[in-house]
């Protein structure tokens, strides 16, 4: 390098080794300083000078950085920065590019925070075997935050989406300033004072770490612990923590998600109705199917075919036999009525009145004795003429 | 009557259905119910109109609570 510096330089030679020895000689630094001539470009940018009592150095911090920092910086703000030089060439100056920022003394909140976690940790106040399970079945939801915030808004959002049913008792509170610790913390007893609520979720939409703060105060960390309401800590975003995330009975990343844990149960309730239903109407179906097998089986129409048939067998055979007695009986009528009719012209033929009513008559002698001979009757002899219709005496004369 | 015991009533009404000694006629009356139950049931989780209220004092003694908004 010293032998580059003895010779004659261009500018941008001078300037190219001046940015090479700044950007590769200045990284990581953590600077604090008070902000000024603050610009935010409209494309996103930032633009502003951070000086103390005496100097003064230019920074930016791009669009890529500054959506992590959770404040909007203004005027005379102090804060930390944490970055690398950078030299630009065309105007030969050079300034701070930041990474990140935070207002100056986060630091120091954060180490105050870690040795009341640890604390409190030793104190037993995050013990899992203090952790009251989250009910699945819930009536009423209480919610400690600010009315008019925006945390309110998507927790009452998500609620009636997921679970109309469930009531929700907003229990306002001061969620930012040097009041809001002890108005959250009442709010929690009042809670518990008069059973308002089966559950409670505590929190706040996000903020820089100052106005999470009330969140970490030993008043709501008291009051979380006391509670016997189970009670879900939503305090920011995913990012920010509180210790009232670490007293609680659960720690949902957002408030959105507190919603969503508390009507999840719902869900589960009406998915569990929706299957056992579907288990209802399949086991009624099958129960059915069997059924009319069985019909089928030892069904009507099958009992009627069969019942239908053996009468038509008796009736066959029944028939058959009315059939035959009448026959028989007809034949036997028969042959009585023909026996008869010959037993009657024989008994007519030989009946002798039949004789004598064709015009015979029989001859007796007085002592009634049948006279078949004229040799047996003598002239002058009394004979008795017997005609069908009467009797005469007469005399024998030749 | 309340929301836990319509559950575990269909629940019993579903392993009733698959015990093998309910009889047919007894399936039928129970599937109608079951069916009727869950039907409600359902009806209450999801056409309910939330109801929200806010305390207004953060009196520890009484709660003084009206509609929201």
């Amino acid at each position: 390098m010293n032998d580059q510096l003895k010779g004659e330089l261009t500018v941008s030679e001078l300037t190219h080794l001046i940015k090479q020895t700044l950007e590769e000689g200045f990284y990581g630094l953590r600077v604090t300083g008070e902000i000024s001539n603050f610009r935010p470009s409209s494309t996103g940018h930032w633009f502003f000078t951070l000086k103390d009592s005496s100097c003064a150095i230019s920074a930016v911090m791009f669009k890529g950085a500054t959506w992590k920092v959770d404040f909007s910086p203004k005027e005379g703000d102090k804060v930390t920065v944490i970055g690398s030089l950078d030299v630009y060439g065309a105007r030969g100056t050079y300034q701070i590019k930041c990474d990140s920022m935070e207002k100056s003394g986060a630091g120091d909140i954060l180490a105050l925070l870690e040795k009341r976690k640890q604390r409190y940790a030793e104190l037993g106040y995050f013990d899992p075997k203090h952790k009251k399970p989250i009910p699945k079945q819930l009536h009423t939801v209480g919610v400690v935050s600010s009315p008019t915030g925006a945390a309110l808004r998507d927790i009452l959002n998500i609620l009636q989406r997921r679970a109309p049913s469930l009531s929700v008792l907003v229990l306002p509170a001061t969620v930012q300033g040097d009041s809001a610790a002890q108005s959250v913390a009442k709010r929690i007893k009042q809670a518990n004072d008069l059973l308002l609520c089966d559950i409670l979720i505590v929190g706040r939409g996000g903020g820089s770490i100052e106005d999470l703060l009330p969140f970490s105060e030993d008043v709501v960390i008291q009051a979380i612990y006391d509670s016997e309401i189970p009670i879900i800590s939503a305090v920011g975003h995913e990012i920010d923590f509180a210790l009232s995330d670490f007293a609680a009975d659960l720690r949902a990343p957002t408030p959105s998600a507190a919603a969503e844990l508390v009507s999840q149960g719902f869900l589960d309730t009406l998915q569990q109705i929706q299957s056992l239903r579907a288990a209802l109407v399949k086991e009624m179906a099958y129960r059915l199917t069997l059924a009319s097998q069985r019909a089928k089986q030892w069904g009507l129409d099958s009992l009627q075919r069969s019942v239908l048939s053996t009468i038509e067998k008796r009736e066959y055979v029944l028939a058959n036999a009315g059939n035959n007695l009448q026959l028989e009986l007809k034949q036997r009528l028969a042959t009585a009525s023909g026996r008869y009719e010959i037993a009657k012209r024989e008994l007519q033929a030989l009946n002798p009145l039949a004789i004598l009513a064709r015009g015979y008559t029989v001859v007796t002698d007085e002592r009634g004795a049948l006279v078949k001979s004229a040799k047996h009757s003598n002239v002058g002899q009394i004979l008795h003429l017997r005609f069908i219709d009467g009797q005469r005496k007469v005399s024998v004369e030749e | 009557m309340s929301f836990e015991t319509d559950v575990a009533r269909i629940e019993e009404i579903a392993q009733k259905l698959n015990a093998s000694d309910t009889t047919l006629e007894e399936s039928i009356t129970l599937f109608e119910e079951g069916m009727r139950l869950s039907k409600s049931l359902e009806k209450i989780l999801t056409e309910a109109k939330q109801k929200v209220e806010i305390v207004l004092s953060e009196n520890p003694e009484a709660a003084e609570i009206t509609p929201f908004e």
